[in-house]
């Protein structure tokens, strides 16, 4: 664990305080460096002061929403990877989840999304 | 030439007389003939009467004396033909000393025409319409002389308006009587529950309607597929007594005020024991036109009146030999165009043709009939198409209920997913954390701290499994279909109970000896639906039972067939309140259970393309029956 993954900036956008702690830890403990944003805006001030290497992102948030973020990213960003989080499986079927570059299904159990990063990622 | 003054005045009063002391018509016809026979010295007398439609009249023989008992009946003559024909059309009388010698002349062995020699004819005019004809006949050879011939005119022209008016008023009683006779069959086949009641006493009402009974009424009814008609009903009661027995058991009103309910008492079981009704059974047509008159009657929509049988090609071998007369006749069942089936009637005994006054009865009995058996069909389509509609609308209500289900607890999901997600998330972590220490240094206190780190994370996976069945429920998730086989999927989730089968005492039988071979379904998705029937007959025997499991091919009549697994306990069954509710989301009879299994379930199945079915046998057992298709979705599903 670490060494592979020290370097790199993962941004955690989700509304839930406790939720962004969970994954700050979890991710963490990977040895990724993690930034926290609670809404769109935050998330979009972050990536300009800093940018990650890659974004969580839930797609269910107060103000600006997960996939109309997403396309802002991507069209500012094209080369930034965004994993989609949500507690729904049902935005699989939305058309414009497509520009992401994972999609995972929230979960206490972390280890989906943790592969996810590291695929996207390319470890 | 002027008559006697004496006999004018004879004759009128004896005329008065006959109209001031009857109105019946054949009282006054013999009355008429005793003055002629009084009056004129003569052999021989007889009265024709003019019957028939205005296009085809005939004379018939009404009244006589002279002539051999039981002859009168017999003579029928067109109009126009023979010397009496000639006399009716003409209105012309006729004395002819040498009648057999007149090329008019029509022989009638009936009579024994040839004992006579000379005849007087003179035709019966009221207002210039011919009513009829009087002949009077002698053996020997004479001569008419103007006086006589004088004097049979004077008696038609006296005689005539009273047989009209006789004629008018039995024609009129004749419609009384029919419309009360109507009456009452209305009556007693609108108190009669059932299509085959009525149509029994319909067929009753003919053969009484024929006025002296004796007659046979069938009734043929052409087959769902229109290409059969089929004896159904016969009736022909083998005696006048028995024929008026029926009348005053199944039509006449008056025991209705003595037995309040007396259609209770009544059944047609006497009737059913006819032969007729039994030999009629047998009996059936093809619904072809040209190919028998029973056929015709429909597609012309039209009676068929038959006098001579054997000499139509249309009146099969079959119906010669089943109903033995020449004359019969045949109604239509017609209403609102569509074709029901037809009535024969006939004079069983007599074997003569049925009376036209009658047959204008018949023929409203038949219109009756046609509506007592469209109605019923109309009824039977109007409840059909309320309890479609009572399903349709069930079936609303439930996808509302479901709907509305979808959009709350997709709400309520995210609401709970999210702090499930932390509480789950920092449980692992603490689990994580606490193994560590334990290894590193173990004191007692931390094993049970990672015990209760375990409890959290397990409950915290059962609810997002909750969860994600909630989440299914409205969203109909599409199955991912994979190959699997039955069987395989049926031992595994009774792995997943092999505790609680073995607590309760439960046998499993299984039998996979109709194995449908490998399928396309979504195995979670099927074993959620196993894991949740089988929970249930687990829970309906707490006492032990056995749970039977097989599974089958299901062959339906399109030739499309489908594997089932039936899940059958042996628990009592479920009550039928319960039953009536166990498709319905949330509702449950258990203290712990959401209700969404059997819905699930049943969402599950129909994604599948495939079908629940739960039959409850209360006392007994429940029985399920899953039922998936060998294809979906165009993805063929056999091997």
């Amino acid at each position: 664990m670490g060494s592979e993954t020290a370097q790199k900036k993962i941004l955690v956008v989700d509304d839930e305080t406790n939720i962004r702690l969970l994954y700050k830890e979890e991710l963490e403990d990977e040895g990724y460096k993690v930034l926290l944003a609670e809404n769109a805006e935050e998330a979009r001030q972050q990536i300009e002061k800093e940018p990650p290497d890659l974004v969580t992102l839930d797609i269910k948030m107060p103000g600006m929403d997960g996939l109309e973020f997403l396309n802002q990213v991507k069209k500012k960003y094209p080369d930034l990877p965004v994993i989609l989080c949500s507690a729904y499986g049902s935005y699989k079927q939305d058309f414009r989840v497509w520009s992401s570059d994972a999609y995972v299904v929230k979960s206490a159990d972390l280890r989906e999304l943790k592969l996810m990063i590291r695929e996207v990622l390319g470890f | 030439m002027e008559i006697p003054t004496k006999i004018g005045l004879e004759i009128l009063s004896e005329v008065g007389r006959i109209s001031n002391s009857t109105m019946e018509v054949d009282t006054i016809l013999i009355r008429t003939i005793d003055i002629i026979k009084n009056k004129l010295n003569i052999d021989a007398c007889a009265l024709y009467l003019v019957e028939g439609s205005p296009a085809t009249p005939r004379l018939i023989l009404k009244a006589s004396s002279g002539f051999p008992a039981d002859s009168a009946s017999k003579i029928d003559l067109p109009w126009g033909k023979g010397i009496t024909g000639w006399v009716a059309q003409h209105k012309l009388p006729q004395a002819l000393s040498e009648a057999m010698q007149d090329p008019r002349f029509i022989y009638f062995p009936e009579i024994e025409e040839e004992r006579f020699q000379s005849m007087l004819s003179v035709p019966m005019v009221y207002q210039d319409d011919c009513l009829g004809v009087i002949n009077v006949h002698s053996i020997q050879n004479r001569f008419f002389d103007p006086m006589e011939v004088t004097l049979l005119k004077t008696i038609c022209e006296q005689i005539v308006g009273c047989i009209r008016n006789a004629l008018e008023f039995e024609k009129s009683q004749l419609m009384l009587r029919q419309q009360t006779f109507l009456y009452e069959i209305s009556q007693a086949v609108q108190a009669e529950p059932t299509l085959e009641k009525r149509l029994w006493l319909l067929l009753i009402g003919i053969i009484l309607g024929e006025g002296k009974g004796c007659h046979r009424a069938a009734l043929f009814m052409l087959d769902d597929h229109q290409t059969r008609l089929k004896g159904t009903i016969g009736v022909g009661p083998d005696t006048d007594q028995e024929a008026q027995a029926l009348w005053t058991d199944w039509v006449t009103p008056e025991q209705q005020e003595e037995f309040p309910h007396p259609h209770e008492k009544k059944t047609f079981a006497g009737l059913r024991k006819s032969a007729f009704h039994r030999a009629i059974q047998d009996i059936e047509f093809p619904y072809l036109q040209g190919n028998n008159v029973l056929a015709d009657a429909l597609f012309l929509e039209t009676p068929q009146i038959v006098d001579t049988a054997d000499e139509l090609s249309n009146v099969p071998e079959e119906l010669k030999r089943f109903t033995g007369v020449k004359a019969f006749v045949v109604l239509p069942l017609i209403a609102h165009d569509i074709p029901f089936g037809v009535i024969l009637i006939d004079n069983r005994f007599t074997d003569t043709p049925i009376r036209s006054t009658n047959l204008q009865l018949f023929i409203r009995l038949a219109t009756q009939a046609s509506w007592v058996i469209e109605n019923l069909r109309l009824f039977t389509k109007l409840i059909e198409s309320n309890r479609e509609l009572l399903t349709t609308k069930e079936q609303l209500i439930q996808s509302e209920k479901l709907a509305a289900l979808g959009e709350l607890s997709a709400e309520v999901a995210h609401e709970i997913k999210n702090p499930l997600v932390s509480i789950g998330g920092f449980a692992r972590r603490l689990q994580g954390k606490l193994s560590r220490l334990k290894n590193s240094a173990p004191p007692p206190d931390l094993a049970s701290l990672s015990q209760y780190a375990d409890i959290i994370v397990s409950e915290v996976e059962g609810l997002e499994e909750l969860l994600k069945n909630i989440l299914l429920l409205p969203k109909g998730n599409k199955p991912s279909l994979r190959l699997g086989h039955l069987p395989a999927l049926i031992h595994q989730v009774l792995d997943c109970f092999e505790m609680e089968l073995r607590e309760a005492s439960i046998k499993v039988h299984l039998d996979f000896e109709k194995d449908p071979g490998p399928l396309s379904f979504d195995e979670e998705q099927i074993k959620q639906v196993l894991i949740n029937v089988v929970f249930n007959a687990i829970e309906s025997m707490p006492q032990g039972g056995v749970l039977d499991i097989h599974t089958s091919i299901q062959e339906s009549g399109e030739g499309t067939s489908g594997a089932m697994i039936v899940v059958k306990d042996n628990g009592g069954g479920i009550d039928q309140e319960t039953f009536q509710n166990i498709f319905n989301p949330f509702f449950t009879t258990k203290d712990t259970g959401t209700g969404l299994g059997l819905s699930i379930c049943r969402r599950i199945m129909e994604n599948h393309g495939g079908k629940i079915l739960v039959k409850n046998n209360v006392n007994q057992g429940v029985t399920v029956q899953l039922v998936l298709p060998l294809q979906i979705g165009g993805l063929s599903n056999k091997t």
